[in-house]
């Protein structure tokens, strides 16, 4: 008997909620892969199910956003990002000489932070960053001091949008890419569009690159470029949206992608450890709500201290 | 309490918005005008899940211009497909139909507008569940307490929880398709009204 459109659609919700309860698996993910392989109106009725999840989210921040009650008791991430983005405002230094505008913004740890600048384009700036913004009627200019950045770049043939970090160059017309600060460089990761790259003192040297890749450019020695899937980009950019998003990763990298952004940090005490596979999705400023969950994946004992969260018995 | 419920990576967490904010609202014209088009009730169901399903297939809709007329497009070649199988043509319901995809191709202002307004309607929609239902959905959605918490604050276990889960939203998305009001939905399927009734 062809089972009913009504029957999937209740099955789907009711996957919904237990990945709700009981979080993501590698056992869940190989069910709930199974199930969606048994008809292609399955997997109709879970992408149906999960839109209707999300609207009910944002229909839910109504509330939180709206009634100051609500919102004073259990500030939401937006409410204290927008308490964030005006001290910020503030302290953005703005002179004009010279037809120079220069404007600088910095963030705290754990601070993400969004800026509309003079020319149109947007920016993102992750935590413990700093940049100085430059506009000049040649050249917007962008110096990424230190942290990480995700530019959507407001269309201007005639003024070319150059980001500077460290030795590296990033020049876009109109397009979407990140440019971080590591040691000994920097990575850029391309959204959309197209921008080029280079070092300082290599100028002949540019690496084109597209909408779906990443590179590092050294500040002493060459370009390592790489094409990424687009949801693995768009993973790494969780951060705008204040989440660490983990799709594989080790607990060794996850625990320093959270280190990045939280005062009490995490520690892995048990070595052996590290090399556990994670997946899922988690706020940025919630270690304590991903070492509880690792606890449940990897069966790892968590101690929950005033400085430091410990992830696995020390020997 | 902190990972999210979904499985899928940023790509599609981003196919999943656009469809719950651009897609679903245009469901229930897709659905009068199919039942205008003398598509049975539980064909209609069928098609409406597959039509889903090509979405989920995306890698990307950085190529959709208008979602309403995306999603009106797969339903009407899936119809046509039915069609050509069950080998019924009716020359002119496909005829009407091209006409029909032509005109909701373009994109709807009202439509973009109403995001908001859409919003509001389901947290109506939420406050009007019957009220073991509703409790469930303002702790978990609204204060993000957890299942398991839930339970304990309601006195009933967790399958409890699930099951009244289950049925709210399943309540919420019952009142969404059937909501053929929302966004005055269609000056272009009351036109092949008109047309179909004149037919008959």
């Amino acid at each position: 008997v062809r089972e009913r459109a009504d029957e999937i659609e209740e099955a789907a919700v009711r996957w919904l909620w237990r990945i709700d309860r009981e979080g993501r698996s590698p056992a869940l993910d190989a069910a709930l892969e199974a199930w969606l392989d048994g008809d292609s109106r399955r997997r109709g009725a879970f992408l149906h199910a999960e839109a209707t999840w999300s609207v009910l989210d944002r229909a839910a921040q109504l509330d939180a956003v709206e009634t100051p009650s609500a919102a004073a008791s259990k500030p939401s991430r937006r409410v204290m990002l927008g308490l964030g983005g005006a001290v910020l405002a503030a302290s953005a230094a703005g002179l004009a000489f010279l037809g120079l505008r220069q404007q600088r913004y910095d963030t705290k740890l754990g601070e993400i932070r969004r800026v509309s600048l003079d020319d149109g384009s947007t920016m993102a700036l992750n935590t413990h960053s700093a940049v100085r913004i430059e506009m000049t009627s040649q050249q917007r200019m962008v110096k990424l001091a230190e942290g990480e950045a995700w530019f959507q770049v407001a269309k201007n043939r005639e003024r070319p949008f150059v980001v500077e970090a460290g030795r590296v160059r990033v020049r876009a017309v109109g397009t979407a890419f990140s440019v971080r600060r590591l040691e000994g460089g920097a990575e850029i990761l391309v959204t959309e569009g197209v921008v080029e790259a280079w070092r300082e003192d290599a100028e002949g040297h540019r690496a084109r690159l597209v909408a779906g890749d990443k590179a590092f450019i050294a500040n002493d020695a060459g370009i390592t470029e790489a094409a990424a899937k687009p949801s693995e980009i768009d993973r790494r950019l969780a951060w705008r949206s204040g989440q660490i998003d983990l799709a594989g990763e080790t607990l060794g990298e996850a625990v320093e992608e959270f280190n990045r952004y939280n005062i009490r940090k995490l520690v892995v005490a048990d070595a052996a450890l590290t090399q556990e596979r994670l997946y899922g999705v988690f706020r940025t400023d919630d270690p304590e709500g991903f070492a509880r969950s690792v606890r449940l994946s990897i069966g790892a004992p968590v101690v929950l201290g005033e400085t430091e969260i410990r992830i696995g018995a020390s020997s | 309490m902190a990972e999210s419920l979904t499985v899928m990576d940023g790509g599609r967490r981003k196919i999943v918005a656009w469809v719950g904010t651009h897609v679903m609202p245009h469901e229930s014209a897709v659905r009068a005008w199919l039942r205008r088009s003398h598509v049975s009730a539980d064909d209609i169901d069928d098609l409406i899940q597959e039509a889903y399903c090509k979405l989920a297939g995306l890698e990307t809709i950085d190529h959709v211009v208008s979602a309403d007329g995306y999603f009106f497009q797969i339903v009407r070649n899936l119809l046509l497909e039915q069609m050509r199988r069950s080998r019924v043509v009716q020359f002119e319901t496909v005829a009407e139909m091209d006409g029909l995809a032509a005109a909701s191709d373009a994109p709807s202002p009202e439509r973009a507008t109403g995001a908001r307004r859409e919003l509001e309607k389901v947290r109506k929609l939420i406050d009007a569940l019957p009220e073991r239902c509703r409790s469930i959905f303002v702790l978990r959605k609204i204060e993000g307490v957890s299942q398991r918490e839930i339970a304990e604050r309601l006195g009933v276990n967790e399958s409890t929880v699930e099951n009244d889960g289950v049925k709210g939203m399943r309540l919420i998305m019952q009142a969404l398709r059937e909501d053929e009001a929302r966004f005055g939905a269609s000056e272009n399927t009351g036109k092949s009204r008109a047309r179909t009734r004149r037919r008959d």
